[in-house]
């Protein structure tokens, strides 16, 4: 790799020298032709050294790196940024790539384009779209495997909302395996967006007290259970403390991130008061096999180290009328969701007929998260 | 009126217009999530996804009560031993104290109490095909929710409107639930304990 840096550093891109007028245009005009001699690259050591800058490494790699561990830090990305110039202004232009397959020239152009893709949340349907496409021919060209990727937009007359009955739950954590399954959660650090609270009866809700990683045969006696999550606020302070709006809320209510356009500074996990969020300290794995591959830009698609995820109440289910994985797989029923905006719907009946309450209601956050007791 | 009246009254108003102005929210109109759930339902008009097709093969039937109606799972075709009446053809007295080989050896009630419950409580001796209400009526095996709920009122309420039990397929319409006896074994009803389905051994390293 550092060797290939310094054969691409050579190059008059970044260089101080000015020594000769290399131009990074790609050569449209074949002004370049003429100077390629004079180059310390061949036009196919040019083509490959910034091929190797961009997705070198990935070559080495088995499909699944190849697709999910893009490097994060400043200076690494300001290099894959000028690489993808270069192998851009490559693809464009034939002169350099003869040398190159078809299929490393569309993945080069796939990065390229990847590279400079704009905010998901301002997006058009068509390049929401495009963008999916892209990341399915992607993953296609990279694994050999076909998955499929939705972009599908919030459905009007559509507010979800979910309600947690505390008398039910035994713990069995049933939900958990199930959203870790459904959402392609990195399973060496173990991530869960669900967390199961083993409390003491009578003691009120002392989160401090609670156990979140029992193991022992359960319901415990003189124990409840209790369930957070991502609770999709209707005024969601981690929305508001996004620096580049890589976070927001649909308008179905659910919170989303763009893992694509999210910096990975954390503001928002800092600003949950729930708990609400995780972050991917390493690069997420999922052995090819287990990869749930049907998919939604917004939902359970891969993750690259560096960015945050959470519970996006399963939109890739949920917007074509499924039950989030966690609620489908309690075996209890003490997980209810719904359609808000439903008269008839049952969240709404438990929100009317129940007494609800929600968590730390004070705050003014307006979570669309409901808790209640038989 | 003097300057300063003037003066206050100037703040007071400007505050107050300020105060009704932000109440708008800065995207949202509403105060709260409720408010909004409340205005924006006024308008309701359904949805173009559907729960039909995640049903997958279960067989369901459509059931209405008390103005409430929606899909339970079939339970005749699931009971293995039905139809009862292909070994109790004649009245259950008479198939009792003869040295017929034992049937249910392994049904044992454990719901409520001797006093409260024997097998005849809920099956009909006289027709075995059905069950039987506290006061001598049928009730189908496809509605045995009813049996439930003469004695169970409160967890009826809660499973018609969505509270106690579990929607299946999706939140979408139609909404289809799970009867009292999926998620209950009729003769043994409570739930059992049991191991949790993950242990997570990252968070322990963590804590230390
Ligand atoms: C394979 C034949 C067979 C079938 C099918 C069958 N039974 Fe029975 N059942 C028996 C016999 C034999 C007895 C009497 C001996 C005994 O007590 O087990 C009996 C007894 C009973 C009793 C009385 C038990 C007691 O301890 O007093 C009940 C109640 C009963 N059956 C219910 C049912 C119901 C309900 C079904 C249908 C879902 C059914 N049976 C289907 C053979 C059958
Ligand atoms: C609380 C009411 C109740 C009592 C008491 C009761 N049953 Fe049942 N039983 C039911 C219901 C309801 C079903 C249908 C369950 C289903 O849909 O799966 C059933 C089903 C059965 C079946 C068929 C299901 C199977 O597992 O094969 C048999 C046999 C049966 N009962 C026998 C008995 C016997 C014998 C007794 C007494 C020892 C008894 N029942 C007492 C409510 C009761
Ligand atoms: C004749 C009245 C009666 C009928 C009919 C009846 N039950 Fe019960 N059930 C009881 C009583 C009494 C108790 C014990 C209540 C208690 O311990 O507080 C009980 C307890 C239960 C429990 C709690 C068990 C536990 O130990 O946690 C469940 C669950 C239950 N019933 C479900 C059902 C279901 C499902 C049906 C219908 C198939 C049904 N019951 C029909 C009277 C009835
Ligand atoms: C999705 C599964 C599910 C369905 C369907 C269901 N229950 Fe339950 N029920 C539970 C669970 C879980 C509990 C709590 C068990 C416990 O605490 O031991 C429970 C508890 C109960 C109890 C004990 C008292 C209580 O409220 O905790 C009764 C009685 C009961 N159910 C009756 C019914 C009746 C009647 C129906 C049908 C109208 C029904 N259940 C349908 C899951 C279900």
């Amino acid at each position: 790799m550092s060797n290939n840096n310094k054969k691409w550093f050579s190059l008059n891109l970044n260089s101080r020298k000015k020594e000769s007028n290399t131009c990074g245009c790609g050569n449209a005009s074949g002004g370049c032709h003429s100077n390629a001699p004079k180059q310390e690259l061949s036009e196919k050591e040019f083509f490959d050294a910034a091929v190797n800058a961009s997705i070198g490494e990935e070559r080495t790699r088995d499909g699944f790196d190849q697709v999910f561990d893009v490097k994060m830090d400043r200076r690494s990305a300001f290099k894959k940024l000028t690489a993808s110039l270069l192998i851009g202004a490559g693809a464009v232009s034939t002169s350099c790539s003869v040398i190159t397959d078809d299929e490393t020239k569309e993945k080069a152009q796939i990065d390229w384009e990847e590279q400079f893709k704009g905010n998901y949340k301002l997006m058009s349907d068509d390049e929401k779209k495009a963008t999916v496409d892209r990341l399915v021919r992607s993953y296609q060209l990279r694994t050999g495997k076909t998955i499929s990727m939705s972009s599908k937009n919030a459905e009007a007359d559509v507010l979800f909302g979910y309600a947690f009955n505390i008398s039910k739950c035994q713990g069995y954590m049933d939900c958990v395996s199930a959203c870790v399954k459904e959402n392609n959660q990195d399973r060496s650090s173990q991530m869960q967006y669900i967390r199961i609270h083993e409390m003491k009866d009578g003691k009120g809700l002392s989160f401090d007290e609670a156990d979140d990683n029992y193991y022992h045969e359960v319901p415990a006696e003189g124990h409840f259970y209790l369930g957070t999550q991502c609770f999709h606020c209707d005024n969601p302070p981690c929305v508001e403390v996004c620096p580049v709006q890589a976070t927001w809320r649909e308008d179905d209510g659910l919170v989303v991130v763009d893992y694509d356009w999210c910096v990975g500074c954390r503001y928002c996990m800092a600003a949950c008061p729930y708990d609400g969020r995780r972050f991917n300290w390493s690069k997420p794995e999922v052995p090819e096999n287990e990869v749930n591959h049907n998919q939604h830009y917004l939902g359970n698609r891969m993750r690259k180290k560096g960015v945050m995820e959470k519970c996006t109440f399963c939109v890739q289910r949920s917007r074509s009328g499924k039950n989030p994985a966690c609620v489908e797989a309690c075996p209890t029923g003490a997980r209810v969701f719904g359609n808000l905006l439903d008269p008839n719907s049952t969240i709404r009946w438990v929100l009317e007929n129940k007494k609800v309450f929600r968590l730390k209601e004070d705050l003014g956050t307006e979570p669309k998260f409901w808790y209640y007791m038989d | 009126m003097n300057k300063h009246t003037v003066a206050i009254q100037f703040i007071v108003i400007t505050v107050l217009a300020l105060s009704i102005y932000s109440c708008k929210h800065k995207e949202d109109e509403y105060h709260n999530v409720i408010e909004k759930i409340e205005a924006k339902s006024k308008e309701y008009k359904g949805v173009t996804v559907s729960s039909e097709s995640y049903f997958d093969n279960i067989e369901l039937i459509e059931i209405s009560e008390d103005g409430t109606s929606f899909l339970i799972p079939d339970r005749k075709n699931q009971i293995q031993s039905y139809a009862c009446t292909e070994c109790h053809s004649k009245p259950l007295q008479d198939m009792e104290n003869t040295d017929l080989k034992k049937a249910h050896w392994d049904i044992e009630i454990v719901h409520a109490n001797e006093n409260t419950m024997n097998c005849t409580t809920c099956h009909n001796p006289e027709n075995m095909d059905n069950l039987k209400s506290l006061t001598s009526n049928h009730i189908d095996f496809n509605a045995s929710y009813q049996l439930c709920s003469q004695c169970h009122t409160k967890q009826f309420e809660d499973w018609k409107g969505g509270a106690h039990g579990k929607e299946i397929g999706g939140w979408a319409p139609p909404r289809a639930s799970l009867t009292c006896v999926n998620c209950h074994n009729p003769h043994n009803p409570a739930f059992g304990t049991k191991w949790p389905a993950r242990f997570n051994t990252q968070k322990i390293k963590e804590r230390k």
